[in-house]
């Protein structure tokens, strides 16, 4: 799959209404239970509600994480997603502190970093998108239709949290 | 063309493959100085101390460099280059001819001038030669010598294994080229914690036994021991730059295009002395992620794709058993002899520390244990943008008063760094009573 076939997420704090739906789906794909420390997707929530940000691994480009990491744990997968290999974890969170958002989680099973599989490829749509599809916060879209619209106007109000350091690619 | 690369750790690798990917033209030949395909040395520790199997540490496969028309050559050190030949020599006497030559062999264990360090059991965790005989070693005192992290990390790895484990440490506080004392006497007390013995400000003079090591001997004790191991640093490889006449400071003088002072001759990684991406400073880091876009600028540059360096960067973790830390940028100490207004801002809720220093009002570094840390990169992107933290504190009323237009990085900066007690971030424990 190319790049450009890939779909990516479309994420709109604005419209995030701290329902943790997202939280809820994520945890019970992944374990079977409903459990915001089981989810790969966060919501974090400031001041008395009035701002809530679903925070997650939006696997940027040339991944931070994947060069830091000590154990070349941290792998590209074909659907675009970056997860943890838990074969070679070591649980050092490195992948944690090189992220922008702080993404990983830490797995409370293993005690390893894990991050969005994007639902691997067993799912239409991500199931934490399908639980936001009240809101619209969360969005799974492909990459050459939000490029020309959502993207710009995502990328622009997001530019300051994702905006990598100034390496080269 | 012909392409040598001197080397086959990360940078090496990193120059070779990415030059594949690019083109199935040009012969590219790898010159190793060891017996194995490329191996990852920041996971040596984690081998040694039992966490993942031998096989962990190896990035590729022999076959790897086979399927990609890399050729590997085993067990051939590089001694001198001659330039105008346009050769390089190895230790066996073979002679390897280049149209460029990518010089990443990195750096060499520095091996401090301490009587008794040729004895039986001073050992090392740099190359994978010396963490195999380390691991396999059966000895059950310890005395790392070093606490940078690569000495902590030895030492983790060993009380792992069951031996009792002391740290040695010449300067007033350990990992003292990351931390700065207030970070490193928590994580000091934490090691205790582990059982790990640390002594700071204390100086090895000496190495006992008459084969195999009986004891280490310090300016304030004698330390019974079987086992000792060396982690004082890394000094850069650029005794071999010298042959051919290459510039050389600390490290190879490299320009933005990784390019030394002679033609034809690239340099990456550890052996190079670059950059400070950030401050524009000289420095050497000697990281990895440096190492990885160092050599993908040399291997752009091979292709004549004119690519910059724009600089190396710190960021490391320190992290053993259950205590987890984090150092990026400069630590106070780095900043005690700049121009301009400094300040720490610190922040501490039981175990969990923060620390940011601000160079004129800017993030500059910052460090952080426990949970602070897994916020840090929040404040490495504002060292990046070069945000301004009194302008944030200046409007902080109105970032809030904003809500989401403004960008909510900030606003969690600001909850951080305590300028409010009420804006608090997600907590799990109470959400899952809610679910
Ligand atoms: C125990 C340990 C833990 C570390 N942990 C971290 C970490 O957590 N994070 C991080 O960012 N960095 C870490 N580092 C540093 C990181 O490994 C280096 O920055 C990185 O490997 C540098 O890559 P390099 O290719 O320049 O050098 P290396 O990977 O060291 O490769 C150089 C290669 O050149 C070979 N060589 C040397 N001389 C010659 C010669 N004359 N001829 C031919 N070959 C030669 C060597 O054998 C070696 O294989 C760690 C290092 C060690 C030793």
């Amino acid at each position: 799959m190319s790049s450009k076939d890939q779909k990516i997420f479309v994420v709109d704090e604005r419209k995030c209404d701290g329902c943790r739906e997202c939280e809820k789906a994520c945890s019970h794909k992944h374990f079977g239970v409903c459990s915001p420390r089981h989810s790969r997707i966060r919501i974090e929530a400031f001041g008395d509600g009035d701002l809530f940000v679903p925070v997650f691994c939006q696997a940027c480009g040339d991944p931070l994480c994947i060069k830091v990491c000590p154990m070349n744990a941290r792998i590209e997968l074909a659907n675009g997603a970056v997860v943890t290999d838990e074969d070679r974890c070591i649980g050092c969170r490195t992948c944690v502190y090189i992220c922008p958002v702080g993404a990983p989680v830490e797995n409370p099973v293993s005690g390893k970093l894990m991050t969005c599989d994007r639902c691997a490829e067993d799912e239409e749509l991500p199931l934490c998108v399908q639980a936001c599809s009240k809101q619209q916060a969360l969005r799974f879209v492909d990459a050459r239709v939000v490029a020309r619209t959502t993207a710009r106007e995502c990328a622009a109000r997001l530019k300051a949290a994702y905006k990598p350091p100034k390496v080269p690619e | 063309m012909k392409i040598v690369i001197v080397g086959n750790g990360i940078a090496g690798n990193e120059v070779a493959f990415s030059l594949r990917e690019r083109t199935p033209e040009h012969e590219i030949k790898i010159l190793s100085a060891e017996k194995f395909p490329e191996y990852d040395p920041c996971s040596l520790p984690y081998y040694i101390g039992g966490d993942v199997p031998r096989e962990v540490v190896f990035r590729r496969s022999l076959d790897d460099y086979q399927n990609k028309n890399i050729t590997l050559v085993l067990d051939s050190p590089v001694v001198s280059i001659d330039p105008h030949a346009g050769a390089v020599v190895t230790a066996k006497g073979e002679k390897h001819f280049y149209n460029k030559l990518v010089l990443a062999h990195g750096g060499r264990l520095f091996i401090p001038p301490i009587e008794g360090v040729d004895r039986q059991g001073v050992l090392s965790c740099k190359l994978l030669g010396e963490a195999d005989k380390l691991s396999e070693h059966g000895g059950s005192t310890a005395v790392v010598i070093g606490s940078g992290a690569i000495g902590v990390e030895a030492a983790e790895a060993l009380k792992k294994k069951g031996y009792v484990v002391y740290i040695i440490e010449l300067l007033d506080w350990i990992l003292p080229a990351l931390f700065d004392e207030a970070t490193a006497r928590r994580l000091e007390a934490a090691l205790r914690t582990y059982g790990i013995q640390v002594l700071t400000a204390e100086k090895v003079l000496r190495i006992d036994g008459d084969t195999a090591v009986t004891g280490v001997v310090t300016d304030k004790r004698e330390i019974p021991c079987d086992t000792v191991v060396i982690a004082t640093g890394v000094v850069p490889g650029t005794a071999l730059a010298q042959t051919a006449g290459i510039e050389v400071e600390r490290g190879i003088k490299v320009n933005s295009r990784m390019e030394t002072s002679v033609e034809g001759i690239y340099a990456c990684g550890d052996c190079v002395e670059t950059i400070d991406a950030c401050t524009g400073e000289d420095v050497m880091f000697q990281l990895k992620h440096n190492a990885t876009e160092q050599a993908r600028i040399v291997a752009r540059n091979i292709l004549g794709m004119n690519a910059t360096y724009t600089g190396a960067y710190a960021f490391a973790r320190a992290h053993f058993f259950d205590t987890h830390a984090v150092t990026f940028g400069k630590t106070s100490r780095s900043t005690a002899c700049l121009l301009g207004d400094t300040e720490v801002i610190e922040r501490e809720n039981g175990k969990d520390y923060l620390r940011l220093i601000l160079l004129d009002g800017k993030v500059a570094g910052g460090q952080a244990i426990g949970t602070y840390a897994d916020s840090i990169g929040l404040f490495m992107g504002a060292m990046w943008r070069q945000d301004d933290i009194k302008t944030l504190r200046k409007n902080w009323v109105n970032i809030v008063r904003a809500g989401s237009p403004y960008p909510w990085i900030y606003r969690k900066m600001g909850w951080l760094i305590g300028l409010s007690a009420t804006d608090v971030s997600s907590d799990a424990a109470a959400v899952c009573q809610s679910f």
